[in-house]
């Protein structure tokens, strides 16, 4: 089989939602030692690709936006190990999210640190309702180049400025690109807080990331 | 009992409250913490604004216990005030409450999914929407089960109340629009909730959030060709934005909300109201409207 026919059988049984068949799949991949980072991007990232597309289109919901999540992430976990060492220098970059302290909304982090990963990127994804102190203790720690946070609440929200500000009486930072996502956000809102981007979906978050990282 | 008779008179037009959320915002909340906090930390700000809307012309306000479920409060940590929120947010109402109007109990979402989105059973729900329903049951006279995005929450919240009150149930599913027409967040389309709320017998079915008042007109259209049963309407007052002090902020103006709502009574709601971003001005408005088409 081509390459090409094999990432179109990976996104198909992305967007099929059929774990069974897509973990097959990588383990293929990785008993044939093929590019691994090109079939998460190829084949993975594409599958995901088009959940969203089908978010959009008013096709799939939350359950089927949370499987195809689970199912990517279940399917990293398994591909990451295989690229190792290599992966640390090939790697996109790491990026650190979370969503702010007093805020659980989780889900479209959760999407984003997934896409992120099928994109390359190294993700710490911290969970939710996690205070900008800890969120910036681990960027430190992992040496990330990234921060996001996400904020689905306008009360919320005021935590995202706080990241900022710890960076900056820390005098760190210049050291990470900082961005946020969350319904409410907004170019005007990033501006105040002199993040370096907004993202209003998994996809915009990728090239987000990717534009700032100039990859 | 009062809303039986409102529910009888074919000519009456129930009109209930605006949001709160948005009415706190405007008031300064500290950040992170549930609204419904209020009821014990500012009692007055609760009282104010339900009697602002009593004032105002409303039939029915609801208590302040939007996120007042056992399992809501469990996010926030705060599941051990069940009790002393759910019973201020009582009291703080019937201080406004004035002679034949009513108070209804809100329930608002778990805030907790299913499988796969969360871990939530359909047991949890019921468990934690009875702890709610315990102590508010003896001082409303209906229900208001709102902002729901999975039909099988609905479910649970029904059975829940059902457990403990007799009172009535006006179920109110939140819905956004696609190019397939309305569904939940969860996938559940408009037909498939409005089935099930036949099938448990509410009292009357609802929709409410998420839309404007504008795309709320044509969600109600069709919730009319799919049941007989009176309908509610509470929309948003457009989508918000953020301003410089960073709140959230509905520019919609009232005029064009309460136009939208005269659309929506055309159609043929037996209960109006508004959800985020309204006001008492808005109910206001809206009381004027009703009177000039019940005259």
């Amino acid at each position: 089989m081509s390459n090409d026919k094999f990432y179109e059988e990976i996104s198909e049984a992305i967007v099929s939602l059929d774990k069974e068949k897509t973990i097959e799949l990588a383990n293929k991949a990785i008993q044939e030692k093929m590019n691994l980072l090109e079939v998460i991007e190829k084949g993975f990232g594409a599958g995901i690709r088009k959940i969203g597309d089908l978010w959009d289109e008013g096709e799939f919901f939350l359950p089927e936006l949370m499987l195809g999540g689970t199912i990517m992430q279940e399917s990293m976990q398994l591909l990451f190990p295989h690229i190792g060492t290599e992966r640390d220098s090939i790697s996109n970059g790491k990026v650190v999210i979370a969503t702010i302290e007093g805020d659980i909304h989780s889900i479209g982090k959760t999407i984003v640190a997934t896409m992120l990963s099928a994109n390359g990127f190294e993700v710490f994804d911290l969970g939710a309702d996690i205070p900008a102190e800890k969120i910036i203790e681990v960027a430190v720690e992992k040496n990330a180049d990234v921060i996001g946070v996400s904020a689905l609440l306008t009360t919320t929200m005021i935590g995202q400025k706080k990241i900022i500000e710890i960076l900056e009486s820390k005098g760190i930072r210049d050291k990470f690109k900082v961005i946020f996502g969350g319904a409410p956000v907004s170019n005007a809102w990033v501006s105040e807080c002199k993040a370096d981007g907004f993202a209003g979906s998994a996809v915009e978050a990728v090239n987000l990331v990717k534009n700032l990282l100039k990859i | 009992m009062l809303f039986h008779d409102w529910l009888k008179n074919d000519s009456k037009i129930i009109l209930f409250d605006g949001g709160m959320g948005s009415e706190i915002f405007k008031r300064g909340i500290t950040p992170g913490k549930l609204p419904d906090t209020l009821n014990v930390d500012r009692p007055d700000i609760i009282f104010e604004i339900h009697k602002s809307y009593y004032d105002a012309g409303a039939d029915m306000c609801q208590t302040s216990t939007f996120g007042s479920s056992f399992l809501n409060l469990q996010g926030y940590k705060i599941e051990s005030q069940i009790k002393e929120l759910n019973e201020n947010a009582l009291k703080n109402i019937k201080r406004a409450c004035p002679p034949n109007r009513l108070i209804v109990g809100d329930i608002g979402p778990s805030g907790v999914f299913k499988h796969p989105v969360g871990k939530a059973t359909a047991e949890q729900w019921v468990s934690s929407y009875v702890k709610q329903v315990n102590f508010l049951e003896k001082g409303v006279d209906l229900w208001h089960i709102e902002t729901i995005s999975d039909i099988e929450e609905m479910e649970a919240a029904i059975k829940a109340i059902r457990e403990i009150s007799k009172k009535p149930i006006i179920s109110s599913m939140t819905y956004k629009k696609t190019k397939r027409g309305f569904f939940t967040i969860m996938g559940d389309s408009l037909e498939k909730c409005v089935r099930k709320q036949e099938d448990l017998n509410v009292y009357v079915i609802g929709a409410n959030c998420t839309l404007g008042s504008d795309e709320m007109i044509g969600l109600i259209k069709e919730l009319k060709e799919l049941t007989d049963k009176p309908i509610s309407a509470k929309p948003n007052a457009g989508q918000p934005r953020v301003d410089q002090n960073n709140r959230a902020v509905y520019d919609q103006p009232i005029k064009d909300f309460v136009n939208d709502i005269r659309e929506i009574i055309k159609v043929g709601v037996k209960v109006v109201g508004g959800c985020c971003g309204t006001s008492p001005t808005t109910i206001k408005e809206i009381r004027k409207l009703i009177d000039s088409l019940e005259n």
